[in-house]
This record gives C-alpha cells, structure tokens and sequence, in this order.
C-alpha cells in the first residue's frame, strides 16, 4: 500500500525536487473564502485577512513546501465572518460541483459535494446534534467534503493552485448565486511538507 | 491487498487501455427528475435536459482516456416543493445493481442493510444512514432528519473508458417522489492529462 510519504516523494522526484526528502514532514490544511462570489477560491487568497478568511498569503507555498491534498472540504462563512455549515444555510438539495487546478493541469473535474452529506460522510453515520436559533431543533448535520481515493494529490512547493465552484439546486438544475453574508470557503487538508533549515543552515 | 489504484492498473492494462492519465478522485453523478412510484429505476441511462448541477456526464460512459473504481454508492432523494431530503424509495426493500458494459458487476445488493425505521444496519462500516433517524424534529430544507444512503463496496469495480454502464435499482413500487433522486459513483480514477503529448 503506498504511503501519503511515498507518493510525495515519487512526485518530487518526478518533478526534480531532491531536497524535499529533506524536509519536515508534518500535517496541514489550508483554507480561503470566495469574498468576491466569483466562484474561484484560493485565487485572491493574497488580499485576503489572514487568519479570518484564509491562512495563505498566496495561492503557492513556498522552496520545499507542499501539500499532499487528502481531503476537500466546503463550508460557509456568515457576514460576521462565523464559520458555518453548507447544508444548513443553503439547504439540503443544494450541490457544489467543483474543479481543483494546480498549475495549469484540472486534477479534480466536475467533482460534486452535496449538501445533503456528500459521499464520504460515515465518520458521522447518526449523529445528531440540537441547534438553538429562531426555534429549538434537532437535525442530521452532514459534512460535506470529499476524501481523495488512492493516497492524495501533491500540490508541488511554488505553482498555483485554485479551487472553481459553482452550486447548484440538485432539483431543478438552477445556479445557486452566493451572496455576501454566504460566503463559500474550502478547506485542503493533509499531509504537509515544511521547510526544514536544519540540513541547510 | 490489492489498491484501488493497482486494480485500476491492472484492469486497464488487460483492456489493453491507456494507464497514463491525472490521478484522481472522481464522483461520477446522475439525477432522474420526478420519478414518481415505480419498481425500477435506470440511472445514467438519461442525461437529456440534465444540468452540471444534475449529472457531470452527457453520456453513459467514460471517455477513451478516462477510468475508474467504483468505490463507494450514493443515493438520496429530495422533494420538490420543500428541497428536503426525502427516505429513498420510502421504506420498502430496495435493490441496486450495476452494469459495465454487458457484465452485471454488482447484482441485487439490498440498500437498507437491516436499517428500516430508526434502525441500524447491521454493517455500519459499509453502510450509512437512508432511513428514518430519531431524530424528532419535522424534516425542514435546512434540518435534515435523514442521511442519504452509502454504501461502500468491499470489491473495487472498475468502469474502463468507453464502456457503457448503468445503475438499477429494483422494488416493489418504491416511492420516489415527485422531487428527483440522485445516484453517485465515487472512487479512485484517472482523466485526461495532456502531460508531455502536445
């Protein structure tokens, strides 16, 4: 079976990157908001605050870091910059359908996260939970993210990445518009490489 | 143990198919508008009409670069005039099977797995949710009492480019609803890459 570390350092030696056996291995994730509602994420990651909105001052990392992407997760942030759950803001028959590029290459294509709990979601089979706000209720709430399939996918140290959505109503195949105060944001989470200047300095 | 990704290979390679290619995650989808009550359901069969937001396919099958494992089934249905998540096929016994080409590869496997009313399957590692929860509050579009259903597979399926396939499921007139009902394939895959080619 191969290892998150193995397929980061079959990468790097693809792509001619000796040092990165070298590194720091550790875990990551990273995360930004569509402020814009263009339906890209992660692309104007540099204007964004940090840690509020996103934890990236730009869209690429750094000499010899990178990010084995293992999981994709979607969420919404509120217009007082909360965190909350998609499907219980856009409700149950809302989809996201999106596309992950990373340099100029489309990795995920047309991948659905669907509100109702996407595929993927049994770490949280019968949970339940009770939510206080105009009324007092209980309510499956699903996760809504995607866990990449034979081991992950790298995004390489300096080479862009960015995350394109759109969401839709599953029922009538109508364009879901987001608004400010429903913000799409999206988490990549996984193994991480950091700079290590141990071997260096 | 086998991966997904060496089956793919491996599966690939017999066809005499291309092995190259993006590895991915792909979840293939497909949605059937107002089914209504009926004792057979065909996805992937129609795409007619269908948006991005309802199917990520124009037919029923992969490009001649493209494959995958079906790992993992998902199914839900939701209403029309709520948008609420709806028990699939109500309560009643379902099963799902898949057709690769002229090979059913996954025969009359029963989709409740023991659940029924407020139950549990009796295989939660490869089951999850489709039925009624106890959860006691109303069904709302925004509060669901439900989970859509999943199923993982123990056996990695592979789909390989440009062979037609389908999902059916079969009953004893299930109650689909007048919403639609939505059937997802997820796995380990392989797209297109230009890589060095052009």
């Amino acid at each position: 079976m191969i290892t998150a570390q193995d397929k980061i350092l079959h990468v790097a030696n693809k792509l001619g990157l000796t040092s990165l056996k070298d590194m720091q291995a550790s875990t990551g994730a990273v995360y930004d908001v569509d402020t814009d509602l263009s339906g890209t994420i992660f692309g104007q990651a540099a204007r964004h605050q940090n840690p509020s909105i996103t934890n990236v001052t730009e869209n690429q990392f750094e000499v010899n870091e990178a990010l084995l992407v293992e999981n994709i997760a979607f969420y919404v942030l509120d217009e007082n910059e909360a965190v909350r759950n998609f499907q219980n803001i856009y409700g149950s028959n809302k989809v996201i359908v999106f596309d992950l590029v990373i340099g100029n290459k489309r990795v995920m294509k047309e991948t659905p996260v669907f509100a109702a709990g996407s595929p993927y979601v049994f770490a949280n089979s019968g949970s339940t939970t009770r939510l206080v706000g105009e009324a007092t209720v209980q309510a499956m709430v699903p996760r809504n993210q995607i866990f990449m399939e034979g081991v992950g996918i790298l995004i390489p140290p300096q080479v862009q990445w960015y995350v394109q959505y759109t969401i839709f109503n599953v029922v009538t195949g109508a364009i879901v518009a987001p608004t400010a105060s429903t913000q799409i944001g999206c988490y990549l989470f996984g193994t991480k490489v950091l700079l290590n200047f141990n071997t260096s300095i | 143990m086998a991966s997904q990704v060496q089956k793919l290979n491996y599966v690939d390679g017999k066809l005499g198919a291309p092995t190259s290619g993006q590895q991915t995650t792909r979840v293939l989808f497909n949605t059937i508008e107002a089914p209504g009550t009926t004792s057979s359901l065909t996805f992937f069969r129609n795409f007619q009409g269908l948006t991005n937001g309802q199917t990520n396919l124009t037919q029923n099958k992969l490009d001649s670069m493209e494959s995958m494992v079906i790992k993992t089934i998902w199914l839900s249905q939701f209403s029309l005039s709520v948008g609420d998540l709806e028990e699939f096929g109500g309560l009643v016994q379902q099963t799902i099977s898949i057709i690769v080409g002229n090979q059913t590869v996954v025969k009359n496997l029963p989709i409740q797995f023991n659940q029924g009313e407020s139950g549990q399957a009796f295989d939660r590692l490869h089951e999850n949710g489709g039925v009624n929860s106890d959860v006691n509050t109303a069904s709302t579009l925004k509060y669901q009492r439900i989970m859509p259903i999943e199923i993982r597979l123990l056996t990695d399926i592979v789909i390989p480019p440009q062979v037609a396939f389908e999902v059916r499921i079969d009953s004893n007139a299930g109650v689909y609803g007048t919403g639609a009902v939505v059937c997802a394939l997820a796995g380990y895959g392989k797209i297109f890459s230009a890589g060095n080619s052009f």
